[in-house]
């Protein structure tokens, strides 16, 4: 390879005259101009991240916006960003004081006054938002209580409150969205005046988003201050298009990447490819409660039982999921607050699983349908180990809208589902949507599991949380209403002039990267 | 002439209608627009939100009246998805799509025309089985593939165009080139036809006999009346490339209406969708149009039936 082999040195001549012949093409991308190109397969529709929960455009607002809180990537936990202090005075009440010297991009200085005209447009039903629901359920009204003091009045306790004004809020300055008297929803989608560690100086929708790092950005925010200047979001929707940009120097970052086409780049030496942990938790919810047919085999316990036993689940997460997936038994993330460990286990044993099925009246097994969106070749797998303890499953992948019509229906027995949390490390973000009494998700209509769930979201003595929250794991588990899977991995694949520091929580905070000691002195 | 446009814009506009309210039913039954635009992970409150603020919770005849309403005063309607007026996206999108339709037609027919006429001039010779081995290889080439072969050949190994996007004219060429292919050997199959049809026919005769050969011959005998199906062809070519092509504006990353298209159906995006099948169908019919306008005018003797 040192020497070359003939056919690398036609390469490397065929390249050597097209970089002589072409040497207009722009490269725009790496240390020498300080811009990182960042290639996402989605479109940015709007820079307003309070009209939008696409996954991109999060990645985008943990750059242009800041809330009251953020979350510090490495412990998981709540620390002050746009705030400095907060003080929970009663169940119902935060008294928030913000913090001094932090600006919007327009120069002008964060008060009071904003955080109030932010939460009060939130809370508007005519501004719709697209979390004004959310926060609504918890947030009654935002009062000024000083020119640097806010005080937030809660309908009822809520542990997440926090959490909400670090994720869900980002903040605006007052008047942002009546920018000639008269309100205007759409007034920040296009140009965003945000207080976040990047300004946007260039959207173009759908195709790019140039940002320039705000030179007054707070000194002591906790995103730090960022080591490069520009960030560039290019939408390339063709996986082999961005990997063919990031050969090329034209695109230092991107991620989503599947673990087999990320390891095989990250080999040849083009790239580095980075692999790091996300909240994601997949898992196949059974129909216990018998909405597909009152005497199915899964409203039968030991049936349930069996097919957990039956899946091996560790030589999916081995050679298909990959990178740092892991197995889990519980119905939550283990990083989540309240994600209860000690839970029934069931180990993988085909054997075990034959002799629940017989036990539950089904020798010969049964036929069953799952239903699946995404991750084909997984729940290829679950199906064929189910196969051989005589379960026929009949995969049924469909579209996400195809399959939400019919789980509403009450037209599946079982779907392969997958839940991110919104990067959130608190098992109510994945317990309430899933077993809320309400939710077309939740196929086992478990009242004591409901009750305690929602308990758990009423209250913000951590204790009690923690309690109610492994009594009602404990309690799925045990009833096997699930079939709990593995955690995701998350793929990237960098520039090799490029260091990027993953994540826990797998939210890209793009704002740490920084280029590697080397790259620069030779861009130099 | 007149008459005879003006009944074929009106049945236009209808095709346009019939099809749209299709593409609309269609929409409606197979997508949740608010699921979409929500976002894969979204609580069920943030999706009743959304389908509440977009109306999508009225009867499907009453939002397709609305529709219909909006548009006969000229509105447009506004994105879901976007947030911008249909208009506004219609119109940033539409450049590109008709610089990449142009320029792979332009590709096709200097590839294509030139080819299909060596070949009829030596039939059965060796490059006319070359034009006939290009004509099916450039068939059976799947675009993606094709485009992902220029992409490594031309813009990594030798890095001679620029792989995505299309922010110059630079960028259009590898994408030309693609679709251009595709139409290759439409095009050059009944160039090839023609020509040897004509060829073959009395008046060239004549022309020869009264010393006109060569390029000549050519050009002012055989080429204008050798051409005349392949205006009709060039016209559907053309409504094809227009109406966008989702593959190739993907893989180049072109801001086109081929993708934006695909973008609002996924999105369920449903009043995009509905004034892009309004606006591909009338592209469509208009181009046909124009070829029997094109020919009439080629051929005069058209013009009497």
């Amino acid at each position: 390879m040192r020497g070359g082999t003939a056919h690398n040195r036609v390469l490397m001549a065929l390249a050597a005259v097209g970089f002589a012949m072409c040497g207009w093409l722009p490269v725009n991308a790496g240390p020498a101009n300080d811009t990182m190109v960042v290639a996402i397969e989605g479109e940015i529709p709007t820079l307003d991240h309070l009209y939008t929960t696409a996954r991109d455009t999060i990645t985008l607002a943990e750059l242009t916006d800041d809330g009251l809180f953020y979350v510090d990537p490495e412990t998981l936990a709540y620390v002050p960003a746009a705030a400095e202090s907060y003080v929970q005075v009663d169940d119902t009440t935060i008294d928030v004081t913000i913090r001094t010297g932090v600006r919007f991009h327009d120069g002008s200085p964060l008060t009071a006054d904003d955080v109030v005209y932010t939460f009060s447009w939130v809370l508007d039903p005519d501004t719709k938002t697209n979390r004004g629901r959310v926060i609504g359920a918890w947030l009654d009204r935002v009062e000024r209580t000083g020119p640097m003091q806010v005080r937030f009045h809660l309908k009822h306790p809520y542990p997440l409150a926090i959490r909400d004004m670090a994720f869900s809020v980002q903040l605006r300055k007052k008047g942002a969205y009546h920018p000639h008297g008269k309100a205007d929803p759409n007034a920040q989608a296009q140009m965003l005046n945000g207080i976040g560690p990047y300004k946007v100086v260039d959207f173009q929708p759908g195709k790019r988003v140039t940002l320039e790092r705000f030179d007054g950005y707070y000194a002591d925010s906790p995103k730090g201050r960022p080591a490069i200047r520009h960030i560039v979001f290019r939408t390339i929707p063709d996986l082999s298009t961005q990997q063919a940009e990031l050969i090329s120097g034209n695109v230092d970052w991107m991620y989503n990447v599947p673990a087999d086409i990320a390891s095989n780049l990250g080999a040849t030496g083009y790239a580095t490819h980075l692999t790091g942990p996300t909240l994601r938790v997949n898992f196949i919810p059974l129909d216990a409660a018998g909405y597909t047919g009152a005497d199915n085999p899964l409203t039968k316990l030991d049936v349930r039982r069996a097919m957990i036993h039956a899946i091996n689940r560790r030589d999916i997460v081995k050679y298909l999921i990959q990178g740092d997936a892991e197995v889990i038994d519980s119905a939550c993330h283990p990083l989540q607050f309240g994600c209860e460990q000690n839970v029934r286990k069931y180990p993988y044993d085909p054997a075990e699983a034959r002799r629940l099925l017989v036990g539950a009246g089904y020798p010969n097994g049964f036929e069953v349908e799952l239903w699946a969106y995404r991750e084909r070749q997984a729940a290829e797998a679950v199906a064929a180990d189910l196969a051989k303890v005589g379960i026929r499953v009949r995969l049924r992948f469909v579209t996400l809208t195809t399959l939400n019509q019919a789980r509403k229906n009450h037209r599946v027995p079982a779907f392969f589902a997958s839940w991110e949390s919104g990067s959130t490390a608190d098992t109510a973000t994945i317990a309430e949507v899933h077993w809320s009494l309400k939710s077309d998700r939740n196929l086992s209509k478990d009242a004591v599991v409901a009750r305690q769930m929602e308990a758990a979201a009423r209250t913000i003595d951590a204790e009690e949380r923690k309690r109610l929250y492994s009594a009602a794991l404990k309690r799925i588990a045990d009833q096997a209403y699930w079939i709990p899977l593995y955690t995701y991995s998350q793929n990237y694949l960098v520039s090799n002039t490029l260091a990027f520091p993953v994540t826990k929580d797998g939210l890209p905070r793009l704002f740490r990267a920084h280029w590697r000691a080397n790259a620069v002195k030779a861009s130099n | 002439m007149l008459r005879y446009a003006g009944k074929r814009a009106i049945l236009a506009v209808l095709v346009a209608l019939t099809v749209s309210f299709a593409a609309f039913l269609l929409l409606s039954v197979a997508t949740d627009p608010a699921a979409a635009i929500a976002g894969e992970g979204a609580e069920p409150e943030v999706i009743e939100q959304i389908r509440e603020q977009l109306g999508l919770n009225q009867p499907l005849l009453a939002q397709y009246g609305h529709w219909l309403s909006a548009i006969s005063h000229g509105d447009l309607g506004t994105s879901y998805y976007w947030r911008q007026p249909v208009s506004t996206l219609i119109l940033d999108h539409l450049p590109v799509t008709l610089t990449l339709a142009l320029a792979a037609t332009f590709v096709a027919l200097i590839v294509a025309i030139p080819l299909g006429t060596i070949a009829a001039l030596y039939p059965n010779s060796t490059i006319d089985r070359f034009a006939l081995t290009l004509a099916v290889s450039a068939q059976a080439t799947p675009t993606f593939w094709l485009a992902l072969m220029l992409i490594i050949l031309l813009g990594v190994i030798v890095p001679i165009f620029p792989i995505s996007g299309d922010a110059t004219g630079w960028n259009y060429v590898l994408p030309a080139i693609v679709l251009g292919a595709h139409s290759v050997p439409a095009i050059m199959r009944l160039t090839r036809v023609g020509v040897l049809d004509v060829m073959g026919s009395d008046y060239i005769r004549t022309a020869r006999a009264k010393g006109l050969y060569g390029y000549r011959l050519l050009s002012r005998q055989v080429m204008r009346n050798a051409l005349l199906p392949v205006v009709s062809v060039l016209a559907v070519q053309l409504g094809h490339k227009l109406g966008g092509s989702v593959i190739t504006e993907s893989v180049f990353a072109m801001n086109g209406l081929g993708r934006f298209a695909l973008q609002s159906i996924v999105g369920g995006d449903i009043p995009t969708v509905q004034m892009l099948v309004v606006l591909f169908a009338l592209t469509f019919i208009g181009l046909t149009l124009l070829a029997d306008l094109l020919n009439a005018w080629l051929d005069p003797r058209l013009r009497l039936t």
